[in-house]
């Protein structure tokens, strides 16, 4: 296990006041709450965060934490001395996050209440995230996942228990959508019955298409006479095919060309749209810079005919 | 310790085949009843129905109230910092999209 330094990850020196310890954690809340920051592992560092806000803000944890001296380092290999939380008695119920192990040797094992008989509760409805292919989302597939979830032992201590589920992925799925499924959440209590679980859905980035809701977008790579005299080619799809897609003459880079109804499906299904990218073949060889210096004769073409006019 | 359920787990996609009534949104969201009839006051969530023993809610709500109750929890913004929040976020995800679909990501790298 790995000691956790609280007062480093909030960033306040061992005798700040509550009100410090408050402002330093709202301030970095707010700079790495995965619902509004843009830094890449927000999502650990808000939690560690929280698990430290949990205990510095409560007198009775930061004392019992504060016991253990301030000799350890963040990171360093650590086991609480026997009876170190003679005396504290940590009050509360579980918040069902999952917490560090370090937190929960020291703090864990009072998170929940025991079950009292004749008591029935349902279970609590779980979320989870979930990632797919964007070819599960046109075909529809079975995938499992792997989660998380705290559990009761006998004497009511919480312990996580890992536990794999295969998921029906209806096709259709779009990426922010949740699967309700029924029963798969936290056991209730008693005869209560269980929880549901919600997975949120997401797609695994991919090299070639961009999605946005149903639509999926493509970069189409041309060469320029195959854009300027028009082609017809054949592209990938989503799905795992390849569908012909005829370019008109003319076509300039930026422009798109939709095929309707090849985007996610759905009632309206989605459209997959090609975007043209004009590629530029270098002039490597003398018969290549012939052929441009051919082009640059047969040409009245001004590149940079839009920065003319008055310059002032 | 793992275990494998084998059973397919099937269920319903919440934004496109459910609503949820207000009991249901509490469960799902763990939000307070007096959480979400705050918001729906605020206007981040817009049920349909009267009385809130009445209210049906859209699928898209549940990723509402969860993004209201953990700026709430975790930031302690009040109730019409939320709503501004969501907006924001909105808008946000709106120019992300478009930029996703321009393909900036390429341009970044």
């Amino acid at each position: 296990m790995k000691f956790k330094d609280y007062y480093e990850i909030c960033g306040v020196p061992r005798n700040a006041s509550q009100e410090d310890i408050k402002r330093a954690y709202r301030k970095l809340a707010r700079k790495y709450h995965p619902d509004v920051s843009k830094v890449a592992d927000a999502e650990v560092r808000f939690k560690e965060l929280g698990e430290a806000y949990a205990v510095l803000k409560d007198p009775e944890k930061r004392a019992a934490y504060d016991q253990m001296g301030s000799q350890w380092k963040d990171g360093q290999d650590f086991q609480p001395p026997p009876g170190w939380d003679a005396g504290f008695e940590f009050g509360g119920r579980g918040d069902g996050v999952d917490h560090s192990d370090f937190f929960e040797a020291l703090f864990g094992r009072q998170a929940r209440g025991g079950q009292r008989p004749g008591m029935h509760v349902r279970g609590e409805d779980h979320h989870a995230k979930m990632l797919i292919d964007l070819q599960d989302a046109y075909r529809g597939a079975r995938r499992s996942i792997t989660l998380r979830v705290p559990e009761l032992d006998e004497q009511g201590h919480v312990a996580m228990r890992e536990r794999k589920l295969d998921v029906n992925i209806p096709k259709g799925i779009r990426a922010g959508q949740h699967l309700r499924l029924t029963g798969q959440g936290t056991q209730g209590l008693g005869e209560g019955p269980a929880g549901d679980l919600y997975l949120e859905i997401g797609f695994n980035p991919h090299a070639q298409f961009r999605v946005d809701g149903r639509d999926v977008y493509l970069d189409l790579p041309l060469a320029p006479w195959e854009a300027a005299l028009g082609c017809s080619l054949a592209i990938p799809t989503p799905e795992g095919g390849s569908v012909q897609l005829t370019v008109p003459a003319g076509f300039a880079a930026g422009r798109q060309l939709r095929l309707k109804g090849k985007g996610i499906p759905g009632n309206p299904p989605g459209d997959l749209y090609a975007v043209l990218v004009i590629a530029l073949p270098p002039a490597v060889s003398e018969s290549e810079k012939e052929a441009y210096r051919t082009m640059a004769k047969a040409f009245t073409f001004d590149a940079r005919a839009d920065m003319k006019g008055d310059p002032s | 310790m793992s275990n494998t359920d084998t059973r397919l787990a099937r269920g319903p996609v919440v934004e496109e085949e459910i609503h949820l009534t207000l009991t249901e949104l509490c469960q799902a969201s763990s939000a307070s009843e007096e959480h979400i009839i705050t918001w729906v006051f605020e206007g981040v969530l817009e049920p349909i129905g009267e009385a809130p023993q009445k209210w049906r809610f859209s699928g898209q709500s549940l990723r509402r109230a969860r993004l209201a109750l953990s700026l709430s929890r975790d930031l302690e913004v009040n109730p019409p910092g939320v709503a501004l929040a969501l907006d924001l976020l909105d808008e946000i995800a709106a120019l992300q999209a478009r930029l996703q679909r321009l393909g900036a990501h390429r341009q970044e790298k």
